[in-house]
């Protein structure tokens, strides 16, 4: 196991390694900062003055030389529109992102795995028709929209909740539910799936043939493992929640990580989107890395050395 | 009852204290942009004007534009320009204040000169030779040579170099503590901020110029159009800048809003950029004069902008110093087709690309759509802002239109640079005369003579037809029923709320 770690370990630095190169020369394909930070009209002088000021008017490779150095040191450059050091800016952000992005979960994981169990025991029902109608509109209506409409409803015409904004309990309800559906949706498909899987394997049926009451057989023997799958879905999608809520963020004026990385996209603010996909990178190389040495925990059946 | 009870007694406060001339109540503003922090230290402003939103109210400046004038005296006293165009002697007003207490002297002036970084820094550093405390009330600026535009870059928004700043308190803070704690001389004083999400301001009641009549700002990034309607609708806003097409007409329609439009400084035109290549369609005068006679200016302005914006016939809005006022072109589609067959192009000609200034696409789209209709057949090419603003500095844009918005503030003069200029950013060629006058009035002292080389300029590049103007921008807002004074165009080609310390709401206002 140890040597697997490590070895896993090796594989997340070569794998940050190619991120921070791609994503460093990537990011200054699409055009230069320095015409996005002053306005239209501005003269050569103060274009020049501000690419200086940042850099950029130095050689690729000493600019990436920087990078890398100021990258050992866990320094990820000062921001060209905040013109404040950027992983403060992401620390700073980062609370809401996750408060976010936990109760998002937190609502996806109530309404879909109690929903896909429902539709998966009473398959062809009323039940699981309304939950794929359900699955259906979370995972093809945008959050965008979805986001506005609650808007409209609960804060323009009832006035119940904040319309945009953070800082108390109910600023998070209305971004939670617009983006938490879609992975309710999808957190409900695949536990009715997993569970219908489940349902007419072997070791259900024996279950059954031994008059185990129906709960018993859904709940301790079935949901159990029709979950795995759902749960490292869920891992993943947490991960996903945290650092690319953009749409959701922005509709709610919510302060997070998915904002911060689409400011730094608009103002191609490339110390914004190094920091924030480097970081958003290692959260998932270091998901995954659980994942494998969870799974070994789990089922000992899986080995890890050659 | 407890609710009904509370309300009663602020609104009796609001009004009582209003009464006796006091700051009350609170004015909140949904923001399109997200309020970095930089916006709060002038040294930083690198020629945007977005800043001067919030600096107008936490900062102050020697001289700044203000609804009396482009040049209007402000933590300065008086200001006077020597006769030989090489000193400045500037004077400042006696007992003003930073909002700790300690007082505006020379000293700051001269710091704040010196640490300023953004854009136009260079330029200054490099023209003034040296800044000269005289005593704590007065301060000169020392030019190695007469440079007409000292007080373009100086006493404007074109640039930070002439906002204040303690310089005790910098120097102690340090660049970074002073952008999270700024403490200017502005009508209002910082109380919080909370990045990505509100900036709070207070009134200061020490501010020379009147006591404001509004306690407390709060400005909030909502950075959706949508969201800051109905932040506004609910009531959670006062005020929400930038409104566009049906967002604005459904608040035009809610009962107890309305939309007001300050002009900006920003002018969208057409660049010919092929207009110096001989083989080219667009080198002939009368198809850039058809071209700019086929598009409908009003129409296009009433579809985009609801009307708010203002046809043109210049690049250089009306206000700016050695601006010459032109009447925009008419629409004229069958002069324009009559033009066209003159130039040889009787069933028009295919004008290749059509690059429009990102966003505003569907603006472009209707350009296009005029263009269209007397013949200029383009094909719509959109990019992103970056992207576009890199490829049209670097000349390869070639082989259509490109319509763009020139925003910078300044003078005439500034204004013309990047465009007509042999070392202008985004000039595709230069005319040997534009030239000749530009050198000519850099050097000018006169204020009239420069103002006639300046005139001549424009005049030449109208008869030329070398670039086709729209409109001035109207940037439209939303505003709520809580507001008295929004403060919306008083300074003329500022966008946003300003002097915040004139800024009303109603009597009674909850």
């Amino acid at each position: 196991m140890k040597k697997f770690i490590l070895r896993r370990l090796g594989y997340a630095l070569v794998s940050l390694t190619l991120l921070s190169g791609t994503i460093f020369v990537f990011v200054r394909l699409t055009g230069d900062p320095a015409l996005l930070l002053v306005e239209p009209g501005a003269s050569k002088a103060d274009v020049d003055a501000v690419r200086e000021r940042f850099g950029l008017d130095r050689p690729l490779i000493v600019q990436y030389g920087k990078f890398m150095s100021g990258l050992v040191r866990g320094d990820f450059g000062q921001s060209f529109y905040y013109r404040t050091p950027v992983l403060e800016l992401y620390l700073s952000r980062l609370p809401n992102s996750l408060l976010l992005a936990a109760v998002a979960m937190s609502f996806s994981l109530l309404i879909g795995i109690p929903t896909g169990i429902l539709a998966a025991v009473r398959v062809n029902s009323w039940w699981d028709r309304a939950g794929r109608i359900f699955a259906l509109l979370g995972l093809s209506l945008p959050s965008f929209w979805i986001g506005l409409v609650l808007i409209l409803f609960f804060s323009v015409y009832l006035g119940w909740l904040p319309s945009s904004g953070s800082g108390t309990a109910f600023h998070v309800l209305m971004p939670a539910f617009a983006l938490g559906w879609y992975f309710a949706a999808s957190h409900m498909r695949l536990t009715r799936s997993s569970m219908l899987d489940v349902l007419g394997a072997e070791y259900v049926k024996l279950a059954r043939l031994k008059g185990l009451p129906e709960r018993r057989v859904i709940v301790k023997h079935a949901l159990k493992n029709a979950l795995i799958p759902v749960l490292t879905l869920a891992g993943i999608n947490l991960v996903i929640m945290i650092n690319v809520a953009v749409v959701v963020e922005t509709v709610f004026a919510w302060p997070g990580i998915g904002r911060l990385l689409f400011e730094g996209i608009s103002f191609r603010d490339f110390p914004i989107v190094q920091a924030t996909v480097l970081l958003g990178g290692s959260m998932i190389v270091f998901v995954n890395l659980l994942v494998d040495v969870l799974y070994g925990v789990i089922d000992p059946r899986i080995r890890y050395e050659r | 009852m407890t609710r009904l009870a509370i309300a009663l007694v602020a609104l009796t406060w609001v009004a009582v204290a209003s009464a006796a001339g006091t700051p009350a109540g609170q004015l909140t503003w949904a923001l399109h942009v997200t309020i970095a922090s930089r916006f709060l230290d002038p040294a930083d402003n690198d020629g945007l004007i977005t800043p001067y939103m919030l600096q107008y109210a936490l900062h102050d400046a020697l001289v700044k534009p203000m609804p009396g004038g482009t040049n209007t005296p402000s933590l300065a006293e008086s200001w006077t320009a020597g006769k030989d165009g090489l000193t400045y002697d500037f004077k400042l007003r006696k007992g003003i204040t930073f909002h700790n207490g300690a007082p505006v002297t020379a000293d700051d002036v001269k710091f704040s000169f010196e640490r300023f970084r953004g854009a136009g820094a260079k330029i200054l550093h490099e023209r003034v030779a040296r800044v000269e405390v005289v005593d704590p009330q007065h301060v000169r600026f020392r030019l190695k040579e007469p440079w007409p535009d000292f007080m373009t870059f100086y006493g404007t928004t074109a640039t930070g170099a002439g906002w204040i700043v303690p310089k005790k308190y910098v120097e102690q803070v340090g660049d970074d503590g002073f952008k999270k704690a700024p403490i200017g001389a502005g009508p209002y004083k910082f109380v919080s901020s909370t990045p990505g999400v509100d900036l709070v301001l207070e009134a200061y009641e020490g501010y020379w110029r009147k006591v404001p009549s509004i306690k407390r700002f709060v400005y909030r990034t909502i950075p959706e159009e949508t969201s800051r309607a109905a932040a506004l609708k609910s009531g959670a806003a006062d005020i929400a800048y930038l409104l566009t097409g049906p967002v604005a007409e459904e608040v035009k329609r809610t009962p107890g809003l309305h939309l007001v439009a300050p002009l900006l400084d920003g002018v969208f035109w057409l660049d010919f950029p092929d207009q110096w290549d001989p083989k080219s369609p667009w080198a002939d005068r009368r198809v850039r004069l058809a071209a700019s006679l086929a598009i409908d200016r009003q129409a296009i302005n009433q579809a985009e902008t609801l009307g708010f914006s203002k046809p043109m016939g210049n690049l250089i809005p009306p206000h700016f110093e050695f601006a010459k006022a032109m009447p925009p072109p008419p629409f004229d589609p069958a002069k324009a087709k009559a033009l066209l067959a003159e130039a040889g192009h009787p069933a028009g000609f295919d004008a290749g690309d059509f690059y429009p200034f990102p966003p505003y696409f569907s603006m472009g789209e209707a350009v296009a759509g005029y263009l269209q209709a007397v013949g200029i057949r383009t094909r719509i090419k959109t990019m992103e802002r970056a992207a576009f603003q890199t490829a049209w500095r670097d000349k390869k844009l070639r082989g259509g239109l490109v319509m763009g918005i020139i925003g910078s503030a300044g003078s005439a003069a500034t204004r013309l640079e990047p465009y007509v200029t042999r070392t202008g950013i985004y000039a595709g060629g230069v005319l040997p005369e534009v030239e000749d006058l530009w050198e000519r009035q850099a050097r000018e002292q006169d204020r009239k003579k420069r103002e006639a080389l300046l005139h001549q300029i424009q005049d030449i590049l109208a008869a030329r037809v070398m670039h086709a103007p729209i409109y001035e921008l109207g940037f439209i807002w939303g505003v709520g029923p809580r507001v008295e004074q929004a403060g919306a165009g008083l300074i003329p080609g500022f966008p946003y709320s300003a002097p915040v310390e004139d800024l009303a709401l109603k009597r009674g206002a909850p």
